[in-house]
């Protein structure tokens, strides 16, 4: 039966677009597959991120689409066929502007959660 | 990678999508295992950490979808398989549909060719007919121009980028082969350019051209074909056409046509033509037989045109009130308006109807949607309890109903096509334009959004009915029989099955008009026996043989053909009637004083002896002309009885002296004699209102043009075209024979225009009652199959046969009722528009009214008693136990 699909983001925990970035920087420092990823995301975040380990392909999916990644099929280094994930120009352009903006927000934030001082 | 690529390449990208996630959970597995796991436990691990395989491949391959495209596509996929599904109930839609779609979809293109597309010339909204205004008669009538005004006009207007005018004629091609008779048309030097055309070969006319002894002629391209072998210097010969010679000025392009008529224009002629000889046209004031087209200046509009053009006619009247008193002001058109103007109305009518059996169509289909849809209730519910909402289901009820019309798009085309075929040979030649109607891009775009608006109009209203019966709580409900029924999808049937009955009976009160007022037509007594006549003309020079021997000409060939078996009588006339041909003369009677301006003027014709008694027209007083009335005899005249009633009604017209003004260079304007008073005849066609007064002259004293010859045969009068030619041949074997025809052909060529639209509306009539009761039988045959619980519970109870019969009947006679008496109403009120097309019918005519009730009513009837006889039928025992 059709039905329109839903939009809904799939990680409730994470703010729109962290996930995203998250892969991006990953992939940035080095092309990665999709099983390598999680492991290196969880092992960066000290196991404090609890992405479920599916979650990380529809993200994959969607910067495939927009044409931020591309992904090849390749032979890995332990004898596995394995899709490896490279950040494209478009990707680098986009991670930088995520990373500028997510910055200027998180110092927006901590100035608000900071105790006022010397406002009286 | 652009998203059309993605539409069609998302195959692959599943596919790697499934196989990555699956590698992820064996890499994940073996990690796990190499941990010193179990491998069973690994498998299980790895998958709940995870997640949801199935979801989140789902999820990853959303990523890619166009969502309207993707669900439309989805939901196009899914109705054609419940039309295949459902193939009887599918077949009998779009058959429904096909015809709907087909009738209209031919009209359509007829209207498309002959009234919408722009003329084929550049900036065709610039061209415009024009002509004078003759004021001496009530009402608008035009009257065409004589050389010295239009010349007149051509000096003085300011609103044209240029004017040109036009006359048809007729020439003999003399060529190495035998010779040829052939539509042509004389042309003013600017009638190419006005129509934006240049010649393809050669130069164009110029205004030299227009001057006596500089005759001129431009060739079409099937001429410059067939005649002369596409010759390429063509343009540097001369051509004999009787027996003078013109000077090929060039070849038209491929496509040109104009004046835009059947037969097709061969050639045009320089004025020329009409400037030579002892008294030339193009100095006759009173010889008004030009039409005028033009180009209007850019930005100068009809209106401006009109009033520019009345300041000359008025002062051209003023300045020749002998022959131009009544023509003080001008009308101008635009050319497609003129040309279309009279076809108009009638395709009017013809498109309004077959949008009715469209209508109807599409309540038909709409019928058939509710019946099926309360079969398909359950599956609606399950979908809306599985979460779909009442706007998805609607969506994929219309996506179905539209891939519905769609298929009945694509055979209705089919249809249009045959049905095209069927109405070009039924065609009157005066439509213009209609023999090259085809089946082009406006149309299929047209079929593809009557498609879409067919299918959304028969859709929407049970759509919108069994999307409500999806509400979950349904879903137990629909699956058993009730007894009664969806109360509110029986009141929107009925309504369909009302609105049905209703236009029907519109459509067949319209035919049956119709089809009196051609009844009428065909009963008019013509004033002459039309039955066992061959007519023909024969092209007899003017410049080879003087006056006498013309005359003779004729009688010799008369002579030979009244001995030749099967030929009862021969005799020759102009003009002949329903021919189209006819001069209007004015005339002055002796002992009236009348200005020369203010003389009356009548049709005028020519006759040899026994026109009238080969024509069966009957002699009232006095005597026909005969072999006495000779050139140089006392000059006499004939009157018909119209003519006597109009101008000596209280006198006997015999004996009396008219001077008609109209001469032959040897016999000219002379006092005649009135001799003789014939029958009135129906001389325009068979629908020409009131008699009409004429006046008939002998040929020898009145040779104005060659006449046709009339032949009554005893047997098939088409059999002795032979017979006809051999007796030519044995005068002058150089004379061509031309527009041979019977005479019925004529007659019935002035009845094709009605006979065409007659025939058309009766086919839609009959559609629309063939539709009418298909509604009927399918509302009743599905109340019936709902109801069959409750009536086996009748008959259980005591209910007889008759009882059931009488029930199921009386439903469908009260429906039937409710529809014929809103389509009375509403034929009442529709009627009046088919007014100008009927003959001796009234538009509210109550023969008409009533028997198509009663037809209608009949139908209802039959349509009824089937379901009903059914249900009679039904054993109550076997009923109830199925139950």
């Amino acid at each position: 039966m059709p039905t329109v699909p839903s939009k809904k983001t799939d990680q409730r925990d994470l703010f729109r677009g962290a996930l995203e970035m998250m892969i991006l920087r990953s992939l940035q420092r080095e092309p990665m597959h999709g099983y390598a990823l999680v492991q290196h995301i969880q092992q960066r975040s000290k196991d404090l991120l609890q992405v479920e380990e599916g979650s990380l392909y529809p993200a994959l999916q969607r910067l495939l689409k927009e044409g931020l990644l591309k992904a090849e099929w390749e032979i890995s280094a332990s004898n596995r066929k394995v899709r490896t994930y490279r950040v494209t120009p478009a990707g680098k352009k986009h991670l930088d502007r995520e990373i500028s903006s997510f910055e200027r927000m998180l110092e927006a934030i901590s100035l608000v959660l900071s105790p006022a001082s010397n406002e009286s | 990678m652009n998203w059309f690529q993605q539409l069609f390449g998302r195959r692959k990208i599943y596919g790697d999508l499934s196989e990555e996630i699956r590698q992820h959970l064996v890499e994940k597995t073996d990690a796990l295992v190499a941990k010193g796991m179990s491998r069973a436990d690994a498998e299980l691990t790895a998958r709940r950490e995870f997640g949801n395989v199935t979801g989140i491949e789902e999820q990853g391959r959303e990523a890619w979808l166009v969502p309207f495209i993707d669900s439309l596509y989805a939901d196009s996929k899914y109705a054609f398989r419940q039309l295949r599904k459902n193939f009887g109930f599918t077949l009998t839609a779009i058959v429904t549909l096909a015809l709907g779609i087909g009738a209209t979809t031919a009209i359509f293109s007829l209207v498309n060719t002959v009234l919408l597309q722009p003329l084929p010339f550049p900036a065709p909204e610039r061209l415009v007919w024009m002509s004078q205004q003759d004021h001496s008669l009530p009402g608008v009538q035009p009257e065409t121009l004589s050389y010295p005004d239009f010349f007149d006009w051509r000096a003085s207007q300011h609103s044209f980028d240029g004017i040109a005018a036009y006359a048809g004629t007729t020439v003999t091609l003399v060529t190495q082969r035998e010779p040829r008779h052939l539509d042509a048309a004389v042309v003013s030097s600017e009638f190419f350019r006005v129509l934006g055309t240049a010649p393809m070969i050669g130069r164009d006319l110029r205004p030299e051209d227009e001057k006596a002894g500089n005759r001129a002629v431009m060739l079409s391209y099937s001429l410059w074909q067939s005649a002369f072998g596409s010759a390429p210097d063509i343009a540097s010969r001369t051509i004999r056409l009787g027996d003078q010679d013109y000077a090929v000025a060039g070849v038209m392009p491929k496509n040109f046509e104009f004046p835009i008529n059947s037969p097709a224009t061969t050639m045009w002629i320089s004025v020329a033509h009409d400037a030579e000889g002892k008294d030339p046209k193009t100095g006759q004031r009173g010889f008004e037989n030009l039409e005028v087209i033009g180009r209007l200046k850019s930005g100068a509009t009809v209106e401006q045109a009109k009033a520019d053009l009345s300041l000359i006619a008025a002062n051209v009247a003023r300045q020749n009130p002998d022959s131009n008193k009544w023509y003080t002001s001008a009308l101008v058109e635009p050319e497609l308006e003129h040309l279309t103007g009279d076809t108009r109305p009638a395709l009017r009518i013809l498109f309004g109807s077959v949008m009715l059996v469209l209508l109807m169509a599409c309540a038909n289909v709409a019928g058939l949607l509710l019946a099926r849809g309360s079969r398909r209730g359950a599956e609606f519910a399950l979908r809306a309890s599985l979460g779909a909402s009442r706007a998805v289901i609607v969506r994929q009820l219309l996506v179905e109903s539209v891939a519905l019309s769609f298929c009945g798009g694509i055979a209705g085309i089919v249809l249009a096509y045959g049905l095209l075929r069927g109405m070009v040979t039924l065609v009157p030649l005066d439509i213009p334009r209609m023999a090259s109607t085809s089946i082009d891009g406006t149309v299929l775009a047209f079929v593809v959004l009557v498609s879409i608006i067919t299918g959304l109009l028969f859709g929407v209203l049970p759509a919108l009915r069994m999307s409500q019966q999806s509400r979950p709580g349904q879903l137990m409900r629909e699956g058993s029989r009730t007894v009664a029924g969806g109360r509110g999808e029986h009141r929107i049937h009925n309504v369909l099955v009302v609105a049905q009955t209703a236009i029907g009976l519109v459509l067949l009160v319209g035919s049956g008009l119709l089809i009196r007022s051609f009844v009428h037509i065909l009963n008019v007594n013509p004033g002459f026996d039309a039955n066992h006549v061959l007519t023909a003309r024969v092209d007899v020079s003017f410049n080879k043989l003087n006056h006498d021997q013309h005359v003779q000409f004729y009688n010799r060939l008369i002579e030979r053909l009244a001995v030749m078996p099967g030929i009862e009588s021969v005799s020759a006339g102009w003009p002949l009637p329903m021919s189209d041909s006819n001069a209007s003369v004015s005339f002055s009677i002796e002992g009236r004083n009348t200005a020369k301006g203010d003389r009356p003027n009548e049709s005028a014709g020519v006759v040899l002896p026994g026109y009238f008694k080969t024509m069966r027209i009957p002699l009232i007083s006095g005597r026909a002309f005969g072999e006495r009335d000779t050139t140089h005899a006392p000059p006499v005249m004939i009157v018909n009885q119209a003519f006597a009633r109009k101008y000596f009604p209280h006198e006997d017209p015999l004996g009396k002296h008219i001077q008609v003004g109209l001469g032959d260079g040897v016999i000219d304007h002379p006092m005649r004699e009135v001799v003789g008073i014939v029958g009135d005849i129906k001389r325009r066609g068979l629908t020409a209102a009131d008699p009409e007064p004429q006046y008939y002259l002998p040929f020898s004293q009145a040779l104005i043009t060659n006449p046709y010859l009339t032949i009554r045969t005893t047997g098939d009068p088409s059999a002795l075209r032979g017979s006809l030619r051999a007796a030519v041949e044995e005068i002058d074997k150089s004379v061509p024979i031309y527009q041979v025809s019977t005479l019925e052909n004529y007659v019935s060529r002035s009845a094709a225009q009605p006979r065409f639209q007659t025939l058309l509306l009766s086919c839609f009539a009959a559609i629309a009652l063939v539709l009418a009761a298909i509604g009927l039988y399918g509302l009743l045959s599905y109340m019936v199959a709902q109801r069959t619980l409750e009536i086996g519970l009748r008959m259980a109870l005591g209910a007889k046969k008759a009882d059931v019969l009488n029930m199921i009947v009386w439903r469908g006679l009260t429906l039937a009722l409710i529809g014929l008496g809103a389509g009375l109403a509403i034929s009442g009120m529709m009627t009046r528009v088919l007014s100008g097309m009927l003959y001796g019918v009234e538009p509210s005519d109550p023969m008409t009214f009533a028997g198509m009730t009663g037809v209608l009513l009949f139908v209802s009837l039959a349509a009824s008693s089937i379901p009903a006889y059914r249900a009679a039928q039904l054993d109550p025992i076997e009923t109830l136990r199925e139950q």
